[in-house]
């Protein structure tokens, strides 16, 4: 049965079970690596993507749910910024996410194989609250449903940093 | 001066190039038609090629190598690329467990290439060597320049280096069954750029690999894909030690590609699609029987067990009978009895690994392993087929904290033993659940120690006793459950701690080590390993909470009573500069006001110190714990390190803030649960770590120094946390916390049993 749904503005369909995660569809069928496989299990956050702007766990979300929407990974971040910069879809860009930038000059990854997710729940942060407190930063990253986003090399203060260095260049 | 001699093969048509070989006495001609891959090429498009079989795990190794290469060489860093971990493409293997391990080796390959650079420009530029000079990649002299790229241009050059060391081969005579683990070490004494004259290493030169991990540019290991791969997820034994009695059939109306592959308890369901892989292999373990078993203690017995342990001949360290005549003639004796449950590296992913055996004779195995030859040494053991014949790729994953540098633990072991038996390259994926309850993990421990204080508070002695099981047992599961040889070391005490306090006359440490729980079981049982300051987190910690107990003896200030006790000046410095950061209020602990009752916080302040590979470090906490319910916040640390020259400031400040936060993730919560059967902490629910949320402000004291070589610099980070936030609780509540993690549920038990 073929599921058809918009990612990172283009129109895709693939043939597999409706219950299919997501994030088995993106990486297997669709190719794209920046959401990863961390608990599987909506714990962790290593698979955030955005839904129509919301950040959702690719692992637990079956591609029956995402019928007829708009899925966002990392690798769409680029063309969801020049989209918000220009009023248009079908902007090419021509510049990383500003928050994928800060991700670069505050140095955050470590290892690196959570943030994507983390990048993803930045970006719907900072377009739910665009210039956070710190204690909004923490209480986002911590206390959104279904769990915290979790780092185990520690790379919580240099998120902190990017997210708002992202939110000023983002201001301006 | 040591150089060494430039060899030309006659001229090539079009480019050239110089490449550094590694030159082994007494084996075949680096040179000859089996020589191993370059160390390093210079290019005649300037550009330098590095090959090393150490990896990146996230510290920043990466651009460390770069930047001691780029200096050696006088070349720009951005000239340089590295090739990481590829057992067929790089020559010198070696472990992955930190910069001063291969630092060394990068720096003198460029040292002796620069040497050789020179020569050949005196040559052409008909100067003296002495008389050059060269920025950039620009040798310049008698009134000439010439780039790196012009002197290689239209040649074929080679250099050989001298080394001593062996690869890594299984070895039931060596420690964890693998000789030359530590690699290839290069010999001679080529001149190296005074610290004076750096011009690169001290800078903030950004990591390399970053921007491609931002914008999902970089291929991990989870991603490799190969033509008729086949997804595998594993069926693991319902308890710890269980033999497999019988496995189900696969329902083929309901997953029509998958099947079910084995060999002894090493169970999997592979298929083409990885979520009928998935949904078949819970479908087949629902299924499956396994033998009854339940020979672990359980984790609330864990102390116990261990106290109850007939334990042998220790490791020690140290003088007895001195320590012993110092207790004597002591006016006071402390003791104190501290312990830890198990806790893990619990990666954010879990182990993952694809193989292809083919004709079962020769394999390539593609990893995330910190330590590529140990591991290629161990899959040709456990394959039955000569090392030669296999090949490991390494790529970028998940931080893996130890649990890879001594080349076994991991899913390499399934998944090559998987394609073998289907004669397909297979994709294995741990689930999470799985990772938690079967990779190896940081055994619990417990320790007494004993202090001895003369009639100034001066301490005069301190002895200290060790328990734990089994910290180096690497074996690759898969190996196991699938009776394959794999070897690893025996079950003995380590002593890990260096001493920093010259001025406490005599120390006597000794350390026991004991089989790993459940041993007998096919599995192993529960399979100890290395994490992040192996044994010297653990034991330091104890140490510095005797030392913090014993300030409060001695009614002095924590940080003054260190300073009592050592003469070392960088230690002195960095508890000086690392106080003053904090604005450290300098007074014995507990604080006038230390409370054990109550609903309203009480505050409090602790400090912690670690001397570890040429580093000083020290870590203050500033917490506020709620005696009534357990809950203890830490609300802002401060971390000082003084590890000689520092390379990367930059990188520096995020190591050490990152592995704070490990370390208070360590104080706080961190735990293995298992009952008599298996392990039950098997998600992030159940086995917590720090949140983003818990994370206090952090503040970082960096000091450098020209004078004192490299040291570790990031690796100990985590090792201060937990000792300075148990000082912290104690000048908070006026308790002595002997446990770690401080969980609301243990703090609310002390305190009450306190008061």
């Amino acid at each position: 049965m073929a599921s058809e749904f918009q990612l990172n503005g283009t129109q895709v369909s693939v043939s597999v079970a409706p219950d299919t995660p997501l994030l088995y569809v993106l990486r297997n069928e669709l190719k794209l690596t920046g959401p990863r496989l961390g608990c599987g299990m909506a714990q962790c956050g290593a698979c955030a993507v955005l839904l129509d702007g919301r950040e959702i766990r690719s692992c637990v979300t079956p591609v029956a749910a995402v019928i007829g929407k708009h899925v966002t990974t990392v690798e769409g971040l680029p063309a969801l910024w020049a989209a918000r910069q220009n009023g248009n879809h079908k902007s090419v860009p021509t510049a990383l996410h500003p928050v994928q930038q800060a991700w670069i000059d505050e140095q955050v990854p470590q290892c690196g194989y959570c943030q994507s997710g983390m990048m993803i729940a930045a970006v719907e942060l900072l377009d739910r609250i665009p210039d956070p407190t710190v204690a909004q930063i923490k209480d986002a990253f911590t206390n959104t449903p279904p769990s915290p986003h979790l780092c185990r090399c520690g790379t919580y203060v240099a998120i902190i940093d990017a997210v708002r260095r992202a939110a000023a260049i983002m201001k301006t | 001066m040591n150089t060494l001699k430039l060899t030309r093969r006659g001229f090539v048509g079009g480019c050239g190039a110089l490449f550094v070989s590694v030159a082994l006495a007494d084996q075949r001609s680096a040179t000859g038609p089996n020589r191993l891959a370059s160390w390093l090429e210079i290019r005649d498009d300037n550009t330098v090629v590095v090959r090393t079989g150490r990896t990146e795990t996230g510290t920043g190794m990466s651009g460390y190598y770069i930047q001691a290469i780029a200096e050696e060489l006088s070349v720009r860093p951005e000239a340089v690329s590295l090739i990481m971990g590829d057992t067929d493409r790089t020559p010198d293997g070696g472990y992955s467990a930190g910069f001063v391990y291969g630092m060394s080796n990068v720096r003198k390959v460029a040292a002796y290439t620069y040497q050789a650079l020179l020569g050949l420009a005196a040559q052409e530029l008909v100067v003296p060597i002495d008389a050059l000079t060269v920025l950039n990649g620009v040798v310049s002299g008698g009134g000439r320049s010439l780039t790196y790229g012009q002197l290689v241009r239209g040649k074929h050059l080679d250099l050989t280096i001298p080394v001593t060391g062996q690869p890594a081969r299984t070895d039931p005579t060596k420690w964890v069954g693998i000789s030359s683990l530590e690699g290839y070490s290069v010999a001679g004494d080529p001149p190296l750029k005074p610290m004076s004259q750096f011009k690169i290493i001290g800078k903030s030169f950004p990591i390399p690999g970053i921007p491609d991990k931002v914008t999902a540019r970089t291929r991990w290991s989870c991603d490799v894909r190969l033509p008729g791969m086949l997804h595998a997820r594993m069926v693991r034994p319902q308890t710890l030690g269980a033999s497999l009695v019988s496995i189900g059939e696969i329902d083929v109306q309901q997953f029509p590609t998958a099947r079910v592959v084995k060999q002894g308890n090493l169970v999997a369901v592979v298929s083409p699609d990885e979520w009928e892989a998935s949904r078949a292999a819970l479908a087949v373990s629902a299924d499956a029987r396994w033998s009854d078993w339940s020979g672990l203690p359980g984790s609330d017995n864990l102390t116990r067990t261990l106290r109850e342990y007939p334990w042998g001949k220790p490791s020690s360290k140290g003088s007895a009978a001195e320590v012993a005549k110092a207790m004597r003639s002591a006016s006071r004796i402390l003791s104190g009895s501290y312990e830890q449950p198990y806790v893990r590296h619990a990666p954010i992913g879990p182990y993952v690994a694809a193989a292809d055996v083919r004709g079962r004779t020769r394999a390539t195995v593609w990893t995330h392993s910190a330590q590529s030859q140990g591991l290629r040494a161990r899959l040709a053991t456990i394959l039955d087929i000569p090392v030669e014949n296999v090949v490991v790729r390494w790529l970028d994953h998940s931080g893996q904290y130890g649990r890879t540098t001594l080349g076994g633990d991991g899913a390499e072991a399934d998944a090559a033993i998987l394609s073998k038996l289907t004669g397909r390259p297979v994709r294995v994926q741990w689930t999470l659940q799985e990772d938690l309850a079967w990779s190896t993990a940081s055994p619990g421990w417990v320790s007494d120690i004993q202090a001895a204080l003369d009639g100034s508070g001066h301490l005069t002695a301190i002895r200290s006793t060790y328990y734990s099981p089994h910290m180096f047992d690497p074996r690759p599961l898969g190996a196991l459950l699938a009776g394959a040889p794999c070897l690893t070391s025996k079950p003995g005490g380590f002593i890990a701690t260096e001493w920093p306090y010259d001025r406490i006359s005599n120390r006597f440490e000794e350390a026991h080590g004991m089989p790993n729980l459940g041993a007998d079981s096919p599995s192993g049982g529960l399979r100890g390993n290395i994490l992040r300051t192996p044994g010297q987190r653990q034991q330091n910690f104890v140490l510095e909470s005797m030392i913090n107990e014993a300030a409060a003896a001695a009614q002095v200030d924590p940080i003054q009573y260190r300073l009592r006790h050592t003469t070392q000046p960088r230690m002195i410095h960095v508890l000086q500069a690392t106080a003053k950061a904090a604005g450290w209020e300098s007074r014995p602990s507990p604080r006038a006001g230390a409370r054990a009752l109550g609903t309203q916080p009480v505050v409090g302040h602790g400090v912690c110190a670690i001397m570890r590979q040429n580093a000083y470090w020290v870590g203050i906490a500033e917490i506020t714990v709620v005696p009534a319910t357990g809950a203890v916040t830490v609300t802002r640390f401060t971390i000082g390190v003084d590890c000689g020259k520092i390379i990367n400031p930059r990188q520096l400040d995020r190591c050490m803030k990152s592995g704070v936060v490990m370390g208070l993730s360590e104080a706080l919560k961190e735990e293995v649960t298992f009952d008599t059967r298996k392990v039950t902490s098997t998600d992030w629910s159940r086995y917590k770590i720090l949140t983003m949320a818990e994370t206090p402000e952090i503040e970082v004291v960096q000091i450098s120094r020209d004078d004192c070589g490299f040291g570790g610099g990031s690796e100990a980070a985590n090792a201060v946390a937990p000792g300075a936030v148990a000082a912290a609780f104690f000048d908070a509540t006026g308790i002595q916390a002997h446990r770690i993690p401080l969980t609301a549920t243990y703090v609310t038990r002390l305190l009450r049993a306190a008061s």
